[in-house]
This record gives structure tokens, C-alpha cells and sequence, in this order.
């Protein structure tokens, strides 16, 4: 059964996405339930909570007022906490219980746009889907309510869209000195740099969670995207290099896991096939490529492996027989191999060519 | 209530020092939570069906513990909110699924149910009901992870200690047989009852410390349940009532003469002197403890021991510089705790450890000694008391041991940032 997870672990949800996107802006997010989903996302999903501070909440909803639809505590609780607390904007993400009862999250963000003078904005999350897609609507909702047009333009100015610890974790991204890093979105990055943005000449979507908001800023303010890990400094797109059908996976985020497939490809002349096991694929595979949600569909996909790059849980539902080459994923094993998680940047770290 | 993250308790209210709003969370774990407790039966499998934001934590707590083998998910997705009967359909089939695909039946599964399920009215008996024709050699625990329901009434752990206990047996009574029951944390060699019962030739069994399920579910034939928990109190009544067993709930106390009392109900034989000799170690360890501390600041957490307030009141009775609680809701239990200290030290802070200013801490610079991992994190002190649930002690012997490690602590630092991010404190942990 898909919805059936023997063993492996689930991905870090969309809540903790879209936090975890938010993180080292500036605003103050509100996550609308009950409790745990901040207890969550910061013990398993976020690396930077002990060390770093942002303004992450949970309402702390209790069943009378989710059972009576009372939004006025919620909306007060977030006056008091942004007069008290100065964020730069607001951001207001759901869960199951205000998505199941139909919370007016627009217009709750409208009243408290008026009662606080702060842009604020939603995130449709509802905790049923992964971090790739949080990141994606929370990157998105960050565009729309806060990026402004710019006259100005960097001609070689470069965004680097989709960064988080969550893909991230021991990874930085060097660009080479042909572009100028406009902003970081959003790991060690600040609200400024980012409101830069639109100033750049080209998006670079380094992961599945960049597409939907550099779909959104070519059509707002005309800035072309690009896919895939800058290798060595250059911009090239990861589709560009073909790779053929094989018995060899990587299995993860699909332009992660395309751009490492595709510089094996280029470095070694190996092919793998992408086992995309995260949300958003549409348009980031080759044919040979699969999307495989949950435990179940991995495992069958599994089943002939020869050679196999994923998270060492993934070991777990794979084969005896196959090669498995352990590329630790924090989004899927959190804390385990976080030690281990090496930068993705440096392909010889995790892979030898064998 | 205060609307701030912190008030003196001359100004506080009882037993809620604090309004609600929107809250934080400390980057401080060693507390336990339902999987930790769940996986206290021994060769339980859990299973957890709900959406995976609310998944995630659940099951990442199993896998830093190594216990992936003994936890299954089943994914709640929006169709199961949109099309009637299919959240019911989708946990029986999910669990079915998960234990079909199991190298070998467990005898025991924890089923955790979400709030989604009440609120989509799902019809709970049902699912166990076709559960139980499926599985007829398998014991359901019936969990719930609903924390919306926590802020009034019983909260989820305390109904799934309660749950677990609903399986103990009912055995014939064994006299010689005495059990601790709904605790995280077994009672301590040094416990003064444990001791006693020792001394009286009674055969200890504890929740917290079973080895087997045979062992475990032999705690029927207990003639004693004692709690020495407040979240366990739930569990150990409705155990006595369905058993017939008498219980005592004797929760960690630095009350002499409450010590004294609480031991005597037991009737087991004390020793001559033993309440004397008691007191008279607790006196001398106090003597040791400010000799070493002189006026050093003391702040303490509500997750290291069970009575924050009773622990306050009685370190400052005896000359102990306590500056602050750290706590977001006072037991009922500590009402004449409350009181007292309000007259008698009406400058002891309250501190809440989820107020939003929190995530802004102001740290003193001097040396301060904190007793528990929030205590800890927050006055940014690497002198702590690293323990929870008030570590299994109890009596003198309890009072006594406490004193050593706040010595200890004092005189010892730890790796704060290393420690309290780790879940689940005395539970195994990978990472």
C-alpha cells in the first residue's frame, strides 16, 4: 500500500520546508497547530536552531477554538508577539486541523497586514506533503508579497534559488567569478540581500523547491532560470547531458540527484537513473529517469540495482546484492549521518568512480 | 496571568502563572515523549497514521534511537479528509499493510490515531474492532497522538500510559509482588522505597525497567502499585481500580515529614532510626552543598523533577540561593508550595519556557547552577543537573542523592550544546 511506511522513515514535511526557507529572513512564521510541529522541525529538520535566531512559532491551537472556528486569539497572539518581537514581515503557515475546518489564512494575513503595518502573507501548507513543496510555496508567497521590481539590473547578477540546509547541509556554492551572486535564497543570506533579487540577470534553481518562484520572476520581471548544481563555477543546465537507461540509481531530490547523475556521467562516463522520491519532478527528468513516492515504490523500483546512491536508510528496503554508495540526505536521516553529509559540490567526497 | 515570559511569584496567579500565546520551543530534549514511553513494552511495534509533518517527529525519534525495526507509518494524505469512510479505510489497511510486511508478528502494536481522526469523527472502535478479527494473536495498545486536546484534560502521554497499562492482566494477587508503575524512569537502586521493599523481601517489578513482556505483563499479579510520576497517576489509578489493587502515588518529595508519612503508609517494616538517620544525611549533605555553592544562583526546571516548587522551597528554607522556576504551569498539588514561597520569597521568579521572548534570551554572566536541561539552556550554564522526571529517586535517600549532584554539577561542567539537543535522556540514542 503507498500510504504504508514499513520501515523507512518519511521526508521532513512542508511545514519544516517552508520554515526552514523563512529561516534568515528576518520575518516571524506562524505555524497554526496545536503543538509538536515546532518541537519537530527544530530538533529534526532545522540545523540551525540552537545556534541562530529566528522567530518561529506554533499558535498552540486546542480543540475549542479549532471546533469554533476562533481566529481572534490567533490573530491577537501574533499582534502581541510581532509588537514584541519586531520581525520585518509575517508569514502564516497551515496545518491539518485550520486546513480541515477551512481557516481563512488570506484573510486572516489582510487583518493583520492592517493591525501590525507588516507585509504579511500564507503559505499554503498542510503538513501533508514534503519539504520540496513547503520550500516552494513559501518561496513563492515570499516573492509575491515582498519582492518589488527593480530599474536597475546585474547584468552578470546571478540568484541561487532553493538552498537549505534541509538539501544543504554541508554544502556551499561557489559560483565562478564570471557572475555575481545576487542572492542566496536562503542560507546565509540576509532579507536585504534577497530583496535584491530582482536585480539579477539569471535564476539558478539548485533544487526542485526554486522552479515555482523562478517560474515567477521570469514572468514578473523577466529573469531566465537555469537547473541544476553549478559544477566547477558554470551554469549549465543538467538536462543538456543525456544519459541512457541503467541498472544504476540515485535516489532523492530530482535536481540534486539529476546534477550529480549528469556530472557522473560527464566525469566518468556511468550512467544513473534518478529515482526522484521527493514532490515537485515536473519537468526536471530525463526518460530514464522514475518518480517514486513512498517507501513501496522505491523498493520495487530498487529491485534489479546494480549500483545505488542514496541516503543510508535507503539501505534499509534495498537490495543484498546491489552496490550502495551512502550520499546521507538530512531532509530524509535528519541528525543520524549528519556528521557524514558531505558537500554535494564535491562529487569525488561520495563518489569514486567505481 | 502575566503576559510577560517571566514574574515574581508574589505577583503570580495559581496554577497558571502565565497567559497563553503564540509559543516556542526550546532546543532542549532530554524530556520523553510517546515513542520514547511507548517503546517501554518490551517487542511493541508502533504504528502511527497521520499526515507526515506530524509523522515526522515521531518517527525520527525511533530511528535516533535505533528502533526503526519497531515503528511503521501510514500516511494520511488530503483524500482521506475529503471522501467519507476513507481515513477508517485507509488505517486498517495501512496497519494490515505495515504488519503483513513485518518479518515476524509482533505480539504487541501501539496504534496512534491522530487529531485528524477525531475530527473527522472516525469511528475508532470499528477500526479495532476489524484489527482484533484480523489479528487475533496481536494485544492493540490503544494510543492517541492528539495534541490539540492537551491544553484542557489529560494529555496524550498521560492516556497512553494509561493505555499500556490497560494490558497489564488481571493475575491472582501476589503478596510477596510490589510494582512502580506509569514512570519513564525506573526507581534508582537508592530509592528509600525501593529499598524498603527490598529490605521486607518483596519482589520489585517496574514499568520502566521490564526486560520482557512476560515480565511486564506479570505486573498483574502486583499486590502494590506505586507511581512516583504525575503523568503516570492516570495509568496506576485506573490499573488499581480494574485490578483491585491498592496504589500509592508518591512523587519525589523534600518534605520530611510528608517523606515519613508516605513511607509509613506503605506498612512494610522500617528499620529503627531510619527516618532519624534519613534526615540527619540530608542535613549534613545540605551543610556540603552551600558550603561548596555559598551564594551561587540556583534555577530550576519543571522537566527535572516532579514538584519544582516543593525543591525550591526547600533548598531556600535551608539557606540555597534559588533565583528561578523555570515552568508553564503549576501541579495543584504544590498550591501550599505556592503560597509559602510567595509570602516567604516573594522575589523568586517564575519563568515560562515557551513565551516568545524566549527565543531572545538575556544571560547573566556569573555562575549559575542549574538543575535540568531547560533550566539549563536558558541561563546558558554549563553547570546542570542533566536529569529529568526526578531521576527515580525518592525519601532521604532521594533528597540526599539530589545534593550530590547538584555538587557535582556545580563542581563539573558539561557539554550543554552537546546534551540537550539529544532526545529522550536515558533512552538509547545514535545520533
Amino acid at each position: 500500500m503507498k500510504k504504508t511506511y514499513r520501515i523507512l522513515p518519511v521526508y521532513t514535511g512542508d511545514v519544516s520546508g517552508a520554515a526552514s526557507a523563512l529561516y534568515e529572513l528576518g520575518g516571524m512564521t506562524v505555524i497554526h497547530d496545536p503543538s509538536g510541529c515546532n518541537s519537530t522541525y527544530n530538533t529534526h529538520d532545522e540545523v540551525r536552531w540552537y545556534d541562530k535566531e529566528s522567530l518561529i512559532y506554533i499558535s498552540g491551537l486546542n480543540d475549542m477554538d479549532a471546533i469554533t472556528g476562533n481566529d481572534t486569539k490567533f490573530i491577537n497572539d501574533i499582534c502581541f508577539a510581532a509588537e514584541r518581537m519586531k520581525p520585518k514581515f509575517i508569514a502564516l503557515a497551515n496545518s491539518p486541523l485550520p486546513y480541515l475546518n477551512g481557516t481563512d489564512f488570506k484573510g486572516i494575513t489582510r487583518i493583520l497586514e492592517k493591525k501590525t503595518g507588516l507585509p504579511c502573507f500564507y503559505i499554503k501548507t498542510n503538513a501533508m506533503h514534503d519539504y520540496s513543496k513547503g520550500q516552494s510555496e513559501a518561496y513563492l508567497s515570499f516573492a509575491k508579497r515582498m519582492l518589488e521590481p527593480s530599474d536597475s539590473k546585474i547584468e552578470n547578477g546571478v540568484n541561487i534559488i532553493g538552498v537549505t540546509p534541509l538539501d544543504f547541509t554541508s554544502t556551499d556554492i561557489y559560483i565562478n567569478d564570471r557572475y555575481q551572486i545576487v542572492s542566496n535564497w536562503s542560507l546565509n543570506t540576509t532579507l536585504d540581500e534577497v530583496l535584491n533579487a530582482p536585480k539579477a540577470s539569471l535564476n539558478i534553481a539548485v533544487s526542485s523547491s526554486a522552479i515555482a518562484v523562478c517560474e515567477y520572476m521570469k514572468d514578473r520581471f523577466g529573469i531566465p532560470y537555469i537547473k541544476g548544481l553549478p559544477w566547477d563555477g558554470e551554469v549549465e543546465d543538467y538536462l543538456a547531458t543525456q544519459r541512457s537507461k541503467s541498472k544504476n540509481y540515485i535516489v532523492g531530490e530530482p535536481v540534486i540527484s539529476a546534477s550529480i547523475a549528469a556530472k557522473i556521467k560527464k566525469m566518468y562516463g556511468i550512467d544513473f537513473n534518478v529515482i526522484a522520491s521527493t514532490e515537485i519532478t515536473d519537468g526536471l527528468l530525463l526518460d530514464c529517469d522514475k518518480v517514486c513516492h513512498g517507501e513501496e515504490e522505491i523498493e520495487e523500483a530498487l529491485k534489479d540495482a546494480k549500483k545505488i546512491i542514496a541516503d543510508p536508510l535507503v539501505k534499509l528496503i534495498a537490495p543484498s546484492g546491489a552496490e550502495f554508495i551512502e550520499l546521507p540526505h538530512f531532509a530524509m536521516s535528519g541528525r543520524l549521518y549528519k556528521k557524514n553529509i558531505p558537500n554535494l559540490m564535491k562529487p569525488e567526497e561520495y563518489y569514486h568512480g567505481t | 496571568m502575566s503576559i510577560e515570559e517571566k514574574v515574581l511569584i508574589r505577583d503570580a496567579s495559581f496554577p497558571k502563572p502565565f497567559s497563553n500565546g503564540l509559543e516556542f520551543n526550546a532546543p532542549a530534549h532530554g524530556t520523553w515523549n510517546i515513542v520514547h514511553i511507548g517503546f517501554r513494552i518490551p517487542k511493541a511495534h508502533q504504528i502511527y497514521i497521520c499526515a507526515i509533518n506530524c509523522l515526522r517527529g515521531v518517527v525520527m525519534t525511533a530511528a535516533e534511537m535505533g528502533e526503526l525495526g519497531r515503528f511503521s507509518s501510514v500516511v494520511l494524505e488530503e483524500d482521506d479528509m475529503t471522501h467519507s469512510g476513507r481515513i477508517e479505510e485507509t488505517t486498517i489497511e495501512g496497519i494490515t499493510d505495515a504488519l503483513n510486511k513485518l518479518p515476524e508478528l509482533p505480539p504487541v502494536v501501539i496504534v496512534f490515531p491522530v487529531c485528524t481522526h477525531k475530527f473527522m469523527g472516525c469511528d475508532i472502535d470499528y477500526i479495532y474492532r476489524v484489527l482484533n478479527e484480523r489479528f487475533p494473536d496481536v494485544i492493540f495498545v490503544k494510543g492517541f497522538m492528539d495534541p490539540i486536546m492537551q491544553k484542557r484534560g489529560t494529555s496524550p502521554d498521560q492516556r497512553l500510559r494509561k493505555a499500556m497499562s490497560d494490558i497489564i492482566p488481571q493475575m491472582p494477587v501476589n503478596p510477596d509482588v510490589a510494582a512502580f508503575v506509569g514512570c519513564d524512569v525506573p526507581a534508582s537502586l537508592s530509592n528509600d522505597i525501593r529499598v524498603l521493599l527490598t529490605e521486607n523481601n518483596r519482589i520489585i517489578r517496574d514499568t520502566a525497567a521490564c526486560k520482557t513482556l512476560e515480565e511486564y505483563l506479570s505486573i498483574g499479579e502486583a499486590e502494590k502499585l506505586i507511581c512516583q510520576y504525575p503523568a503516570g497517576l492516570l495509568a496506576t489509578k485506573t490499573a488499581s481500580a480494574r485490578l483491585g489493587r491498592e496504589y500509592f502515588y508518591l512523587p519525589l518529595s523534600f518534605n520530611y515529614k510528608t517523606i515519613e508519612e508516605e513511607i509509613s503508609s506503605l506498612n512494610l517494616d522500617v528499620p529503627d532510626g531510619f527516618f532519624e538517620a534519613g534526615k540527619k544525611a540530608c542535613e549534613e549533605e545540605l551543610l556540603n552543598l552551600k558550603e561548596l555553592i555559598k551564594d551561587t544562583p540556583v534555577a530550576i526546571d519543571y522537566t527535572a523533577v516532579p514538584k519544582p516548587l516543593s525543591f525550591a522551597r526547600f533548598l531556600l528554607s535551608n539557606g540555597i540561593n534559588v533565583r528561578t522556576i523555570y515552568l508553564d504551569a503549576i501541579d495543584g498539588s504544590e498550591e501550599e508550595d505556592f503560597q509559602y514561597l510567595a509570602s516567604n520569597y516573594p522575589e523568586l521568579v517564575l519563568h515560562s519556557t515557551i513565551h516568545v521572548s524566549d527565543r531572545r534570551l538575556v544571560r547573566s554572566p556569573e555562575k549559575i547552577l542549574a538543575v535540568g536541561q531547560k533550566a539549563a539552556w536558558f541561563e546558558g550554564t554549563e553547570n546542570f543537573v542533566n536529569i529529568i522526571e526526578g531521576n527515580g529517586l525518592y525519601g532521604y535517600s532521594g533528597i540526599k542523592e539530589m545534593l550530590k549532584l547538584m555538587e557535582d554539577a556545580f563542581t563539573n561542567s558539561k557539554d550543554l550544546r552537546d546534551i540537550v539537543p539529544r532526545k529522550g535522556l536515558g533512552c538509547r540514542s545514535i545520533v
